[in-house]
């Protein structure tokens, strides 16, 4: 017979206290699709057990599958919270290998900054990550295909997209979680934008914004329906984000299966009211993936590490009420 | 010390360049071919013209890559080349398609529905740049090649209509530049904030506005001399010793860091860079 595990066994499982709690978790049933979870965590090694037994929690379905990681590469700037850390992707890599996935790559295509290789190699990927170079794509410079998009929301019909994102069997998003000035917050949703090939679209990407950014968003993420969501909250960043806020420690890591769950949980963790996102509303699509009780959450209980983050006021509309 | 031929090692069977492996690209295969041709290497640039030829689209622009159907700003490169090497006539339908081009922001209907709207005007909105993709906005850097380009084409062919197209174009660049000095890609102030500028965009927009005289350019200048001892990217660098030395301000015995090359673009712009402390500036000589 396999169980499912209460919220207490996950939680000692994931802090490492309880070694029996995970010792039979190859026999659970996979969790539901809605299911997000929240663990504590910090900048060591103690991270890769971390991950490794969120992913395991969840079980992906990678073995013998080719699994794609899309962190948030933006800046130079080291020491910033700009960008996905280095060592949440070390770490979310080896977890995938140990997961059985028959290959793992890191791609990213940023938005701004032409010379990819130099900004992860600021950010400290390489240092980081052994070999990153030869398990990296750079998405702005991918061989690309037309993809007509279906039913799409923003004005796009077609969007050129990279090979080696389209071929992946998972991608998974491995996103920073940051306030931004134009859609509120950008957690693993708007992380896609990063395989809107540069090369075709030019840096920035701006015909995304032209065909709307929000509608874009949803599009993008009804692109690639195999994905998996992981944020890196550990410290995240308030404030005029993406890129120029100021560093937000929270100390955790959100995962899941499906990125409007995670995205919503993120928002409720930094004290945004994610039925006020507008392209997690288009997302969702009224069901109830938005609403908290819609979500199956495991590990820590969101007041417990929830903490208000700083909005620019042109979203102070968007504040969860009573955060 | 990067050599010619390693960047002829990487040319594809194809004739044209790859960024780094695959399949050839427009952007890598014109910038090889540049540093090709200054270092005497016809039969490469040979190659790199076939294929460039196979690409140009039937409304005379070029699409970035094989599998894309739409011209982009890569076709201002095509543009740099000299009109013997590409074609005349395929020249010519490069140079038409850019002075069509303006970013979508400056376009008459788009400032009139602003106006109906009853958005005021941004100043900047007046000033004809180029977009990277048609459709959108003008940008720092497809604006820099655009007025590269028809820099090349008034040398040998002046217009009116050019001279205006530059005269806005280089205001575009001007009025873009970030408070600090300098320019990032394009977006100097979001939502009321300032935006810090970037090294290569700064040294882009430098070579752009060779011979231009304005207070601005000081402040970039400035800016470009900070960057040159910052930045650790071999394209940043390579990109303000263009600037710099447009204006006569890169610093005398300048010996550029030891950084990797991390595409064909890279190590071709880096070997145009090395002939023009040698005097030979492929983007600014009359070819």
């Amino acid at each position: 017979m396999t169980t499912q595990p209460n919220r207490r066994q996950w939680l000692a499982a994931s802090l490492g206290t309880s070694a029996a709690a995970l010792g039979g978790c190859s026999a659970w049933r996979p969790l539901p699709a809605t299911t997000v979870s929240v663990v504590r965590a910090a900048y060591n090694n103690s991270l890769y057990d971390i991950v490794r037994r969120t992913l395991e929690m969840h079980q992906p379905d990678v073995r013998g599958r080719s699994v794609l990681l899309k962190p948030n590469l933006v800046e130079f700037e080291p020491d910033s919270s700009i960008n996905t850390n280095p060592l949440l992707v070390h770490a979310v890599y080896e977890g995938f290998r140990a997961l059985g996935a028959r290959s793992v790559r890191i791609a990213e295509g940023p938005g701004h900054r032409r010379n990819t290789l130099d900004l992860a190699d600021s950010a400290g990927y390489f240092h980081t990550i052994p070999r990153f170079e030869e398990c990296f794509t750079d998405l702005n410079l991918d061989e690309v295909t037309r993809v007509r998009l279906d039913r799409t929301l923003s004005r796009l019909e077609k969007l050129y997209l990279p090979n080696t994102a389209l071929g992946a069997d998972l991608l998974v998003s491995v996103a920073k979680m940051k306030t931004h000035h134009w859609v509120g917050a950008t957690l693993t949703m708007k992380n896609l934008f990063g395989l809107v090939p540069s090369g075709v679209y030019g840096w920035p990407k701006n015909v995304l914004h032209w065909a709307g950014i929000h509608e874009c968003i949803a599009d993008l993420y009804a692109a690639f329906p195999r994905h998996f969501a992981i944020v890196d909250g550990i410290v995240g960043m308030e404030g005029n984000g993406p890129i120029q806020g100021t560093a937000k420690p929270v100390g955790v890591v959100v995962a899941g299966p499906d990125m409007v769950a995670v995205d919503a949980t993120c928002c409720r963790i930094m004290g945004i009211d994610p039925l006020k996102v507008h392209y997690l509303m288009l997302s969702a699509a009224g069901d109830s993936r938005l609403i908290e009780r819609g979500i199956q959450q495991i590990g820590e209980p969101i007041p417990s590490v929830a903490t208000s983050f700083e909005l620019i006021p042109e979203f102070r509309g968007i504040r969860l009420e009573n955060s | 010390m990067i050599s010619i031929d390693f960047l002829l090692s990487r040319q594809n069977h194809d004739g044209g360049w790859p960024y780094s492996a695959g399949p050839s690209w427009t952007e890598p295969t014109v910038f090889a071919m540049m540093a090709a041709a200054a270092a005497g290497r016809q039969d490469a640039v040979a190659g790199g013209v076939e294929w460039l030829r196979g690409l140009q689209r039937p409304d005379g622009g070029w699409a970035p890559q094989a599998g894309v159907e739409e011209s982009t700003w890569v076709t201002a490169l095509v543009a740099l080349l000299p009109p013997a090497q590409i074609g005349l006539e395929r020249h010519q339908g490069a140079v038409s398609w850019l002075v069509r081009l303006t970013g979508r922001e400056s376009s008459p209907v788009y400032r009139l529905r602003q106006y109906l709207l009853g958005f005021a005007p941004e100043p900047d909105q007046a000033f004809h740049g180029w977009p990277w993709f048609p459709g959108t906005a003008a940008w720092v850097g497809p604006t820099t090649f655009g007025i590269l380009a028809l820099r090349q084409e008034f040398r040998r062919r002046p217009t009116r209509s050019i001279a205006e197209r530059l005269d806005l174009a280089r205001r575009f660049l001007l009025a873009r530049m970030c408070r600090e000095g300098g320019w990032n890609h394009g977006s100097a102030r979001a939502l009321g904030y300032d935006a810090r500028a970037y090294p290569e965009t700064t040294g882009m927009a430098l070579l752009a506005l060779e011979g231009v005289r304005a207070p601005q350019i000081d402040r970039a200048l400035d800016a470009a001399q900070r960057f040159l001892n910052e930045c650790r990217s071999a394209d940043g660098v390579t990109w303000l010793r263009f600037g710099l030395t447009a204006h006569g301000r890169l610093p005398a015995g300048y010996c550029p860091p030891a950084l990797p090359f991390r595409t064909t673009r890279d190590a071709s712009l880096a070997l145009l860079a090395d002939g023009e402390a040698a005097g030979r500036n492929p983007f600014l000589a009359s070819l």
